[in-house]
């Protein structure tokens, strides 16, 4: 028998059946629909994740922290747990370790508050060299309105977008020219002391977005000389490097120069490195979701097998007639696992369809609802969400890999009634009531 | 003339649970090509499993089953599904596909004996213009009268030029006038396609149509007349 008559024939079992079919294959859209919406979505989350992060997260440049790594120093205190402390005038050693280093700054960063009016928001108070901070992120410490003194007053403060615009609408909590009070709590001392510094406020930045260790539209940014004095400390949280380049080698080679200057007690975090580690904790997720949706596609394996056994059972006496026209066992196998794959090519391209516009219509709520709740850092965590547009992406191995798993789960779920329906004597399947 | 089924002390047994059955033991019958052979006999004495060992769907216990020279027994299920091609049965209960049209029920033997699709389609319409059903082609067996859905088969029996049609009780699900139309229809077959044809049947009156009849007791031949 020709492949086009076995499928002819097969579909031809199919359509005889339509309900039955048809919620069979509703089984398979299920499963295949779950697998590609969150692989969909997930690599999406991870496509804007790493694109924000190469936006803000200059890839020329290097952060050293003080132990911890980068989630430390980016936390706010430092955390060596070896007494090890990263001061402020560590840049000079580290400017001179490598010709390839242009530049580095030291940041002081603490949770605290600003209070414009008689309102008071949480926010991140960062300490920086305006002038250098301003060449590092040359693309995001960029000034929406007003200027940023490139050399400031000890009252000079820079604010994010979100602070100065933090419910986006027209009412603003300040702009530029505003006075405003910061304030963070000391608890070093003992009982804690709530220090307060009245600012002017110089520049509002422009939007950001996303998230990162660079610019951050949740932030406060105040004079280093003024966050030592504020902060009571010549410590520093990071110091960021800026390199020549991103060449890979150069920033291994400059990374270990640095580790050794520090004898190993310093983190040395490199955009590269967290993009890595991005990468490997978003394919552990994508795989643990994708097995999750795999269970579902299990479960309609078996309901494929049940309705098989149920349909091998209501057609043994048509199985009996097609052998005794001359149909050998083989063409009878390929008849049942044609409509495995009938059904399960059907269900695959409904399910990666629906799959689809599940992703987006998920994205389109995430981004109706204000974004995906991640935050450039603690406190921004605390002050609000960043809001992220989630682009669901199906990349041609999800889609071919939705459909091969479609396909092959209901062919390997109609072996075992394909086999016995083969295996049928035709006298016995004849006499079959 | 040469033997085109040839059974030599043939026997049968099969098991009813736990329980053998000698369905057939030890039958002798030599089929000569253009013969039309109605095997005679009461239920239960074995005319049905002498069939179904002629038509290649089972292999006997013991003895030989020779179709055109070539022992049944000896052959895989892969030869005897090709053996069956060449074989045209008729079943008492039509045993047509339902979802298909009289003409696809036709084309569905040419279609497993990889016919092309053009070639099958004629075929099966000259074939139910034979039987007298072309005006109803395109009707499924449900909306044909048993008369009917009995001359699709027969159609179908004739699709792959069968060197002989096996025939069970081809007249004992529709009633004696259709019954005498189809008896008819097969023996203009038998005299003008010269097909072989082996007739299974309990009616004496069919069997006396035929042109010898063999009559079975509790499995074995018990008497052959020439008609």
């Amino acid at each position: 028998m020709k492949s086009r008559d076995v499928f002819s024939y097969s579909f031809s079992a199919i359509k005889l059946r339509k309900l039955r079919a048809g919620l069979t294959t509703l089984g398979v859209v299920i499963g295949i629909a779950a697998i590609v919406a969150l692989l969909s979505i997930t690599q999406g989350l991870q496509a804007t994740i790493t694109e924000q992060l190469q936006t803000s997260f200059a890839t020329d440049t290097l952060i050293v922290s003080a132990g911890g790594g980068l989630g430390a120093g980016i936390g706010g205190r430092t955390g060596a747990d070896s007494g090890f402390r990263l001061l402020i005038n560590y840049t000079q050693m580290i400017n001179g370790l490598s010709p390839n280093i242009t530049t580095s700054i030291a940041i002081i960063q603490r949770a605290g508050f600003i209070k414009s009016g008689n309102i008071t928001r949480v926010t991140t108070i960062v300490g920086v060299d305006f002038a250098e901070y301003s060449d590092i992120y040359s693309s995001t410490f960029v000034n929406e309105t007003g200027n940023i003194p490139l050399i400031p007053t000890n009252e000079t403060v820079v604010v994010g977008k979100r602070i100065s615009d933090p419910w986006k609408n027209a009412t603003l909590f300040c702009s530029a020219d505003d006075d405003v009070e910061i304030k963070w709590t000391n608890a070093t001392v003992i009982p804690a002391k709530n220090e307060t510094h009245t600012g002017h406020v110089a520049a509002v930045l422009k939007e950001i977005g996303g998230f990162g260790v660079g610019p951050s539209d949740f932030s406060v940014y105040i004079p280093i000389s003024k966050a030592q004095s504020f902060f009571g400390t010549d410590e520093c949280d990071m110091i960021i490097v800026k390199l020549k380049n991103d060449d890979k080698a150069m920033i291994d080679s400059v990374s270990e120069a640095i580790k050794e200057a520090f004898s190993n007690e310093a983190s040395v975090t490199s955009a590269t490195a967290v993009l890595n580690i991005l990468s490997s904790v978003f394919s552990v997720i994508e795989l643990f979701l994708a097995g999750i949706a795999a269970i579902s596609l299990l479960v309609a394996g078996i309901g494929i097998m049940n309705i098989m056994i149920v349909s091998l059972m209501e057609r043994t006496r048509e199985i009996g007639i097609l052998k005794a026209l001359g149909m050998k066992s083989r063409t009878v196998l390929l008849v049942f696992l044609s409509e495995s794959v009938i059904i399960g090519l059907i269900g695959a391209a409904i399910g990666i369809a629906s799959g689809w516009v599940l992703a987006n219509v998920v994205a389109r709520v995430f981004r109706g609802g204000g974004g995906v709740f991640m935050g450039g850092n603690q406190a921004a965590t605390g002050a609000g969400a960043v809001g992220m547009t989630i682009t669901p992406v199906l990349t041609p191995t999800v889609f071919l890999g939705a459909l091969v798993f479609g396909v092959g789960v209901s062919v390997i779920f109609a072996l075992y009634p394909a086999w016995r329906a083969s295996k049928l004597k035709p006298v016995e399947a004849l006499r079959y009531e | 003339m040469a033997a085109i089924v040839q059974a030599v002390n043939l026997k049968k047994t099969y098991m009813l649970g736990k329980v053998p059955v000698n369905a057939l033991r030890g039958v002798n019958l030599k089929v000569e090509s253009g013969d039309f052979l109605a095997v005679l006999g009461p239920s239960g004495s074995g005319k049905s499993t002498l069939l179904n060992l002629i038509g290649a769907l089972d292999k006997p216990t013991e003895g030989k089953m020779l179709i055109e020279g070539v022992d049944v027994s000896t052959l895989s299920d892969n030869q005897l599904a090709d053996l069956r091609r060449r074989v045209g049965f008729v079943f008492q209960f039509f045993n047509l596909i339902p979802r298909f049209t009289a003409k696809e029920n036709v084309e569905l033997s040419m279609s497993i004996a990889d016919m092309s699709r053009a070639e099958r389609r004629k075929q099966a319409e000259d074939l139910l213009e034979t039987v007298g059903l072309k005006e109803r082609m395109n009707h499924k067996p449900a909306e044909l009268s048993g008369g009917e859905q009995q001359r699709v088969a027969i159609a179908r029996a004739l699709a792959n030029t069968p060197r002989f049609l096996l025939m069970d009780e081809p007249t004992g699900n529709i009633d004696s006038k259709t019954a005498n139309e189809i008896m008819g229809l097969i023996k203009r077959i038998n005299d003008e396609k010269d097909v072989t044809i082996i007739m299974v049947t309990h009616d004496q009156r069919l069997a006396s149509q035929a042109k010898k009849t063999v009559q079975m007791v509790d499995g074995v031949i018990t008497r052959e007349v020439v008609n």
